[in-house]
């Protein structure tokens, strides 16, 4: 087939309505080895039961603070580790299945970290970094190196300056543009973008936020971006997903989300931003303590230990994803009706 | 008392290798008064930390050429010996750094490490020491302080060990609290929580603080004064309103302009083109020139003294206007 020896885009096969991606009930535990004297083995359960869709052409925003998940979810995308149960369909097509192998599905996905070092081969110049996948995927090593150098001028590296150099003599930014240059290199579809700024000093996460905006227009990407810093992902998504303690507390559009957040740990979240002016500084923290471990984590609703609404009720009963007057769903029983919280609507009669 | 809690004048930090010389700090001066909060922002190799080490005379004393002028309550931290700045810090000047558990030694319990402080400086017994300990844990809002003094640093959450942190750094009432990006490795809903603590015992201690920080939203909710550092240089001084709300020099503007904040959606991010100097030599004249958008002549043969149109607000920048 021709389009094999090529690397042309990739066609898309399920049209504009089917979801690019769709992870359904995603799990992942981490078994940890048996404690002391053999007692308190346990499960870390990084991810529960995730269900969400990446649609065409949108960028999908995760955040979370440490330890929700958001980078198992990466890597459980990217099948860089394979899920304890559930699984990840692409373009109506589950991935390992015979209809989209790993080789081909990876040809599809591709990821930017937010190590820009550890992520390049020190002894590869960049050239050859990015030059690498395509020829893994067959294209020789002169067209590979072609599209490398037209990568490079993509991402704003003049190639005759920056081909033969390796990363060490590269500033964060200009790493960070090649990772993004090398995940571009077999024209993916879907980009996973975990923590792609957050190394970055603040005028160069603006150059590289802008060259990703860019970049998404120029080869019609879809992104997940991952990250801790709410406005940022503000700027950048259309939707947002919010994790906490592996399970997604809210999903939405952004508008809704960052109007009138449904679920309490949404809110809290938001009103932990520094206000950005003086005269509006904060007067109390939002929450108190940090998150739990996720090796334990509290029954029924995984918030209910930190959150000020939590009643009885909220310990018992794992609350679903459920729509919100916004327009977004929030897994919060506050927004269930008849679910047994005293601020839950009334089932219509 | 008429000299302020911290005078720095001409402060220039060199650090000699046998490759290289990189000139880190180049000409920084500023006063300090009690109680007062100064903010330090800056890019990644501006010179901010280096600065805030050379107040604690933290810079590793082989490689580093020190000159100018640094006072700290009244002690001149560049002539002190070892052994008397062992004597000044804790108890005049203190400081918190960005990540709890590099800082904190891992073998000892936070009890220990408060209590060790404690009995060093103000020679308290071991049972005073310790109940000071608890006390410290207690101020900084640690929950169940007491089965907390026996806890490894490894056993406590990150919020936790930066609030024991605090709690060491301030165990012999310093005068003086340096703090360098303290919440930077913190997740957002325990940076809040850091940051009103900070201002809270701030504010009940009577402490000076000087922040580092590269993120404009934290010293919009900490700072009295901010003082925006580029290249080894205070390039722009200000009250944190005036500052925030009208930035003077080109390039604090920039950087005001690349943050992003709620609200931005769908606008183009302002950039600033090209990366900063490499500090191998001294710049000649005004260091953002190369990068200015609005460089011209007057920028190029020396540094451009500060100038403001107000008390208290100025910048390097030549074409700031000068109040008569």
């Amino acid at each position: 087939m021709q389009t094999e020896t090529s690397l042309a885009p990739l066609p898309d096969v399920g049209g504009p309505a089917q979801p690019l991606l769709t992870v359904r009930g995603l799990t992942k535990h981490f078994p940890l080895k048996t404690g002391f004297l053999g007692r308190g083995a346990g499960v870390v359960r990084a991810v529960d039961d995730l269900n969400f869709e990446v649609l065409k052409g949108e960028t999908l925003g995760i955040v979370g603070e440490s330890g929700c998940g958001k980078s198992t979810t990466s890597r459980l995308i990217m099948a860089l580790m394979a899920p304890t149960s559930g699984e990840v369909v692409f373009d109506g097509r589950t991935v390992g299945s015979r209809e989209m192998p790993l080789k081909e599905y990876r040809r599809q996905v591709q990821m930017v970290f937010q190590d820009s070092y550890a992520s390049l081969n020190p002894r590869l110049t960049i050239e050859e970094s990015i030059a690498f996948a395509p020829q893994v995927h067959g294209l020789s090593r002169g067209d590979s190196r072609a599209r490398a150098r037209d990568l490079l001028a993509a991402v704003g590296l003049n190639p005759d300056q920056f081909a033969r150099r390796y990363p060490h003599e590269l500033s964060g930014g200009q790493r960070q543009r090649i990772n993004i240059a090398r995940a571009l290199a077999l024209r993916p579809r879907l980009v996973l973008l975990d923590e792609p700024v957050s190394a970055l000093d603040k005028s160069v996460e603006a150059q590289v936020l802008n060259l990703l905006q860019d970049l998404k227009g120029q080869f019609g990407l879809t992104y997940v971006f991952i990250s801790h810093d709410l406005n940022v992902v503000q700027y950048m998504s259309d939707r947002v997903l919010v994790m906490y303690l592996g399970r997604v507390a809210e999903v939405g559009p952004v508008e809704a989300i960052y109007a009138g957040a449904a679920h309490p740990y949404t809110a809290a979240l938001l009103a932990s931003r520094p206000s950005m002016d003086p005269d509006l500084r904060r007067t109390e923290p939002p929450l108190v303590g940090d998150p739990p471990n996720p090796i334990n984590p509290p029954a029924g609703c995984r918030f209910h230990t930190r959150c000020n609404f939590a009643e009885p009720v909220c310990s018992t009963v794992v609350p679903p994803l459920h729509a919100a007057p916004g327009g977004q769903q929030a897994a919060c029983l506050m927004v269930v009706p008849g679910s047994g919280h005293s601020r839950a609507p009334r089932i219509a009669a | 008392m008429t000299e302020p809690l911290v005078r720095v004048r001409d402060l220039e930090v060199r650090f000699v290798t046998r490759d290289a010389t990189v000139h880190a700090v180049n000409g920084v001066s500023f006063d300090l008064a009690e109680r007062e909060s100064l903010c330090i922002l800056g890019e990644s190799g501006s010179g901010k930390s280096v600065t805030l080490r050379a107040l604690m005379g933290l810079n590793p004393p082989r490689r580093t050429k020190l000159s100018g002028a640094v006072r700290v309550g009244g002690h001149n931290i560049i002539a002190a010996s070892e052994r008397r700045m062992a004597d000044i810090r804790g108890s005049t000047v203190s400081m918190i750094f960005q990540e709890p558990m590099t800082a904190l030694d891992p073998v000892f319990t936070i009890g220990r490490q408060i209590a060790e402080t404690v009995m060093r400086h103000e020679g308290l017994s071991r049972a005073a020491a310790d109940a000071r300990a608890l006390e410290l844990l207690e101020l900084v809002q640690i929950p169940s302080a007491k089965r907390r003094l026996a806890a490894y640093p490894h056993e406590l959450s990150g919020g936790l060990r930066q609030r024991a942190m605090i709690a060491i750094a301030l165990s012999c009432r310093p005068k003086l609290l340096l703090a360098d990006e303290p919440t930077t490795a913190l997740d957002a809903t325990v940076q809040i929580q850091i940051l009103l603590l900070l201002r809270r015992l701030q504010q009940e201690m009577g402490m000076g603080v000087i922040f580092v920080t590269h993120d404009l939203g934290v010293a919009g909710e900490i700072a009295d004064r901010v003082a925006v550092m580029y290249a080894g240089k205070f390039i722009e001084e200000g009250p944190v309103r005036g500052l925030m709300r009208g930035p003077l020099h080109p390039y604090a503007q920039g950087l005001l302009g690349a943050t992003v904040h709620s609200g931005m959606r769908g606008e183009r991010l302002t950039t600033i083109p090209g990366a900063p100097p490499n500090l191998e030599r001294v710049p000649k004249g005004c260091a953002f020139a190369p990068r200015c958008a609005f460089v011209e002549e007057a920028c190029l043969p020396e540094v451009p003294a500060f100038r403001g149109p107000v008390p208290g607000h100025a910048a390097r920048c030549v074409r700031v206007p000068q109040a008569a």
